[in-house]
């Protein structure tokens, strides 16, 4: 993940405390998906970044998960995000996002 | 899920970029604190 | 309604290791102590390496993007044949693109070692594209230990395979914006710039100097501290390309740069503003190993080691050539919304709605080209895939195609990424080249080409940005089944068979065209006309026999020592004067515009603006030689001005000025086309042809140029029998660069509009005037007329003097220093003006 993005992360961790925040992804692959889920929760495994060895443990998802679609308005959903699941393969960004949080995900 | 909930956003250009992923929380009652999209070219 | 068109795209690649530590992404990651920085060096490719990469050579032409997906992934565990050069550009090794950056750096701030230059230089040298200037430039390079001592105190190191071989100095002690590195980012972005420019202009045989606008489209930014982006990128490429008719601009949109490049470029070409504009772009220092990082650590090659650059010309309708259609121009509004949908929808379904089409209609699309070898290792995925996929999702979408054609529509209509992840260079551009030879084949009709940009990464704002504009076939070109009219080869027939050196000369001269121009030559002999072809005599049949090629378009242009032009036909040459050493046009050289003086000189003024418009001078300046009949004439051509046809007259750059041209002016012509009878204009023509050879043998020049009249339907070059095997080159390089540039539809639409303005009612009022005679002239003592009227042409000297005898002023004609004048009485001065004035003698 993005060096700037990871400390900007973890300064917004320490103002408003891990428990109060989640993050939402829309990488375009499942892989990459889910090196940034966990560096947000287990710590940046590229070991390059502000996160390197912080394990945040925030509640993580990807705006392409079914759970995260189902609370949203679905005409909403559909403007902004509805060509992308055709397009994206929902169904590896999902398993290998919610694998990561219910793996690290302490909150 | 969201409503009221403070979210980060990190979107990818090549993926869904965080302005739509901003606009769907908004709309589902989240507080958007952070948003920035990635770029890998 | 005509549209600006695509003349040809040129690509380079150089392949640059050593430079890859500049990059952002290395050059962070070897600061911390990881296994990165132990696994980095071991991690580079060999130039051989980068030579048979698949996707390289697809880049530069060897390879047709298409086939790379019949390869096994990784491409880059596959090698290709194909070399360093391409019909598009080259891929070229490091060593010499640091002689590259010195030749092109005119601050002094590139040091190379000497031995390292002298061991490059001879291979620098024999580059096609190496200029004498840019040799001389090199210089005698520094020894080591100057340059060890430069780096230490602040110059960025350049290494050859780990070995120092030079560095860039700072331009300044103390502005950031001027420091070591921003300097070697700006210069290796103007080197690969100028490389990239120099093969366009060869591969489209435009001379750089023809060029009027270059839209300069990368990403980076050149200035001092007070103004970071100034630019300067366009006019710095150029001026070292040779471009010295050109002014140029740096045109900024992240990645998209490039696609609002081409969209600009078409529109001034359309508008009328330049008649060629480049667009161009070198590379990115910065980008070299963006993805390092996941590439080193999944074992693999670092595969962002090299610099792109690409160059694309476009100018008007030729008639063969696709066009840009940019009343078809996709654009990411600010109040588009930053949805994949709505970002593809302003780029790609709403331009296409307005004419009434679907994405269905468009045949192929260039989108962002990056290469997936080296983008999926880093979680970015296969963008140019992705990119079709989202393009097929509204299609899809809309119900233009069914959910199981979604696949089908992304493998028949995209192609498999293959351009390095440079920013701009992969965006849109990449297949520009590929389109124009599928078109030009018949193979494809209709493409979409796409820029997109990420604004938001600047920080100032959330936006994204994107341009489309739509490419089509020329709706001008033959149709299926008759010879292709111009593809990469420009097919000539030479007819010269009465030359006074032989026949071997005549094959030297075509030779000499094939090697240097790549044109397709056909010499025609009187021996060899078919049979079918009826004729009194061998030349007629001959004539007929060329005539019969050049209707079907089996040639698109000859070049002959011998042709009987209509009366009406005059040719206009080029000529290089030797006060300016620039080209110049000359009209007329051979044939005859008019049986009348006058109405001839008038013609040939306007001949020469023709072909001067055919060669791409929106706004060429015509002056008259100041010959007999040149005054007339020149009010002819007020007259027709007058009347709305845009032609500009010149100016003498003598002190007295006057808008006939004096013998210095000759030398250094004011203007753009020179006006002269076909007699004065062939002498002029041989004189200049033969001035250093003795004078049997005409060894300089293109020849005498195309024939050019009312109704004259072909393209025909006239040499002469004494033309050296050199100058029959150049004539039918002259011929195949007109041909290129629709010569025949620019004659022919312009005699339209002279037509509509009624120029052959203009011309038949001011036929040479008959002699008046007066009954018995008055007289006066010579010593009597000392007062001059001047400004009278020697063919309207004698009706001038019998308008001033009818009206009782005795006269005594002389001649002046610029021309004849009449002398009268001081006391008939005022009068006898005002009787030339009003008669239209003065």
């Amino acid at each position: 993940m993005d060096l700037e993005n990871q400390s900007r992360v973890k300064a917004l961790a320490e103002e408003y405390g891990p428990g109060h925040l989640m993050v939402v992804l829309g990488g375009a692959e499942a892989e990459a998906s889910g090196l940034a889920a966990e560096t947000v929760t287990a710590g940046d495994p590229a070991y390059a970044g502000p996160l390197t060895g912080v394990q945040l443990g925030l509640r993580v998802y990807h705006i392409l998960e079914p759970e995260v679609k189902a609370a949203i308005d679905p005409q909403v959903y559909e403007e902004q995000v509805g060509l992308m699941e055709m397009v994206l393969d929902v169904d590896a960004i999902s398993a290998e996002v919610s694998t990561i949080r219910q793996q690290y995900t302490r909150y | 899920m969201f409503k009221g909930a403070k979210v980060i956003v990190l979107g990818d250009r090549d993926g869904v970029p965080a302005p739509a992923i901003e606009t769907c929380l908004v709309a589902a009652g989240a507080q958007v604190i952070f948003a920035s999209t990635e770029c890998f070219v | 309604m005509t549209f600006a068109t695509l003349r040809g795209a040129a690509y380079v690649l150089v392949h640059t290791p050593d430079l890859v530590a500049y990059g952002s992404v290395p050059s962070f990651e070897r600061a911390r102590a990881t296994d990165f920085g132990q696994n980095f060096a071991r991690s580079l490719r060999t130039y051989d390496e980068a030579l048979t990469y698949p996707p390289h050579q697809a880049f530069i032409g060897n390879l047709n993007p298409g086939e790379l997906a019949a390869l096994p992934r990784p491409h880059h565990r596959q090698a290709v044949p194909g070399g360093r050069f391409g019909p598009r550009g080259e891929i070229m090794p490091q060593d010499e693109f640091f002689l590259w950056l010195k030749a092109v750096d005119v601050f002094s701030l590139v040091e190379l070692e000497e031995t390292f230059l002298a061991g490059c230089r001879e291979r620098f040298a024999a580059h096609p594209l190496v200029s004498d200037t840019e040799l001389a430039r090199l210089g005698d390079g520094s020894p080591l230990s100057s340059i060890e001592e430069r780096v230490k105190q602040g110059a960025a190191p350049l290494f050859h395979r780990g070995r120092l071989v030079g560095c860039v100095r700072p331009a300044h002690e103390h502005d950031h914006t001027l420091a070591a590195g921003v300097m070697l980012e700006n210069l290796v972005a103007k080197a690969s710039g100028v490389i990239v420019l120099k093969h366009l202009v060869k591969l489209t045989a435009t001379p750089a100097s023809s060029l009027d606008y270059l839209i300069e489209t990368s990403e980076e930014a050149s200035g001092d501290e007070n103004q970071r982006g100034g630019g300067g990128f366009g006019k710095a490429i150029g001026e070292a390309a040779g471009c010295t008719r050109a002014t140029a601009v740096d045109l900024r949109s992240f990645c998209a740069g490039p696609a609002h490049g081409l969209v600009n470029g078409a529109a001034l070409v359309k508008a009328g503003v330049f008649g060629r504009v480049a667009i161009v772009a070198g590379g990115a220092l910065a980008k070299l190993g963006l993805n390092a990082r996941s590439h080193v650590q999944k074992g693999m090659p670092i595969l962002e080691d090299v610099l792109g650059g690409f160059a694309v010309l476009v100018a008007g309708d030729d008639g063969v050539s696709p066009i840009l259609r940019t009343d078809t121009v996709g654009r990411h509004r600010i109040g588009s919304g930053s949805s994949p949908e709505a970002v593809m929808r302003a780029l790609v379904t709403e331009p296409l709605a307005s004419r009434g089409l679907t994405p269905v209609d468009v045949q192929a699309y260039s989108v962002e080209m990056q290469d997936p070898d080296l983008t999926e290792t880093a979680g970015a995925g296969d963008i140019p895939r992705a990119n079709y996929r989202v393009i097929a999702a509204l299609a899809v979408k809309d119900g233009h195609i069914d959910r199981s054609a979604l696949n089908d529509f992304v493998t028949s209509r995209g192609y498999p990424g293959f351009a390095p992840t440079q920013g701009h260079i992969p965006s849109g551009v990449p297949l520009l080249g590929h389109f124009r030879d599928q078109m030009l084949d018949g193979k494809l009709q209709r493409a979409m080409v796409i820029g997109k940009g990420s604004l938001f990464l600047g920080r100032i704002t959330s936006l994204f940005d994107g341009v489309s504009v739509i490419l089509e076939a020329n709706p001008g070109r033959p149709a299926a089944g008759a010879l292709p009219a111009s593809h990469a080869v420009t097919r000539l027939a030479l007819v010269a068979h009465d030359h006074e050196a032989g026949a071997t000369e005549v094959e030297r001269g075509a030779r000499l065209a094939r090697q240097r121009h790549g044109l397709d030559v056909h010499i025609l002999r009187p021996e060899d006309v078919p049979a079918s072809i009826t004729g009194s005599d061998p030349e007629t049949r001959l004539q007929r026999w060329l005539e019969q090629l050049l209707s079907s378009g089996e040639v698109q242009g000859a070049v002959a020592s011998h042709y009987n032009f209509p009366l009406g036909v005059a040719t206009v040459g080029r000529i290089v004067p030797p006060g300016t050493g620039e080209t110049c046009l000359l009209a007329a050289t051979t044939g005859g515009s008019a049986a009348d003086r006058v109405a001839a000189l008038a013609r040939n003024a306007v001949y020469g603006h023709i072909l001067a418009l055919a060669l791409g001078n929106p706004r060429p300046v015509v002056g008259f030689l100041n010959l007999d009949g040149a005054r007339p004439a020149l009010r002819l051509v007020q007259k027709l001005a007058a009347a709305g046809y845009p032609i500009q007259l010149a100016t003498s750059a003598r002190a007295d000025g006057g808008q006939l041209l004096r013998g210095n002016d000759l030398v250094a012509p004011p203007c753009d086309v020179l006006v002269a009878d076909t007699l004065t204009g062939n002498l002029l023509v041989k004189i200049l042809a033969t001035f250093s050879s003795g004078g049997a043998r005409e060894t300089h020049g293109w020849g005498y140029g195309p024939g050019i009249g009312p109704g004259w339907p072909h393209l025909v070059n006239i040499i002469s029998r004494a033309s050296a095997a050199p100058v029959i080159a150049a004539a039918l390089e002259f011929a195949a660069e007109l041909a290129r540039a629709g010569f025949v539809a620019t004659m022919a639409g312009e005699f339209r509009k002279l037509e509509d303005l009624g120029w052959d009612a203009l011309l038949a009022t001011a036929q040479s005037p008959p002699a008046l005679t007066a009954s018995e002239p008055p007289r006066a003592p010579d010593g009597e007329l000392t007062a001059e009227l001047a400004g009278i042409d020697a063919l309207e000297l004698e009706a001038a003097t019998a308008a001033l005898h009818a009206a009782g002023i005795p006269t005594r004609s002389a001649m002046g220093c610029t021309g004849p004048t009449i002398l009268v009485r001081p006391s008939d001065l005022e009068r006898g003006q005002d009787i030339l004035r009003a008669a239209g003698y003065a």
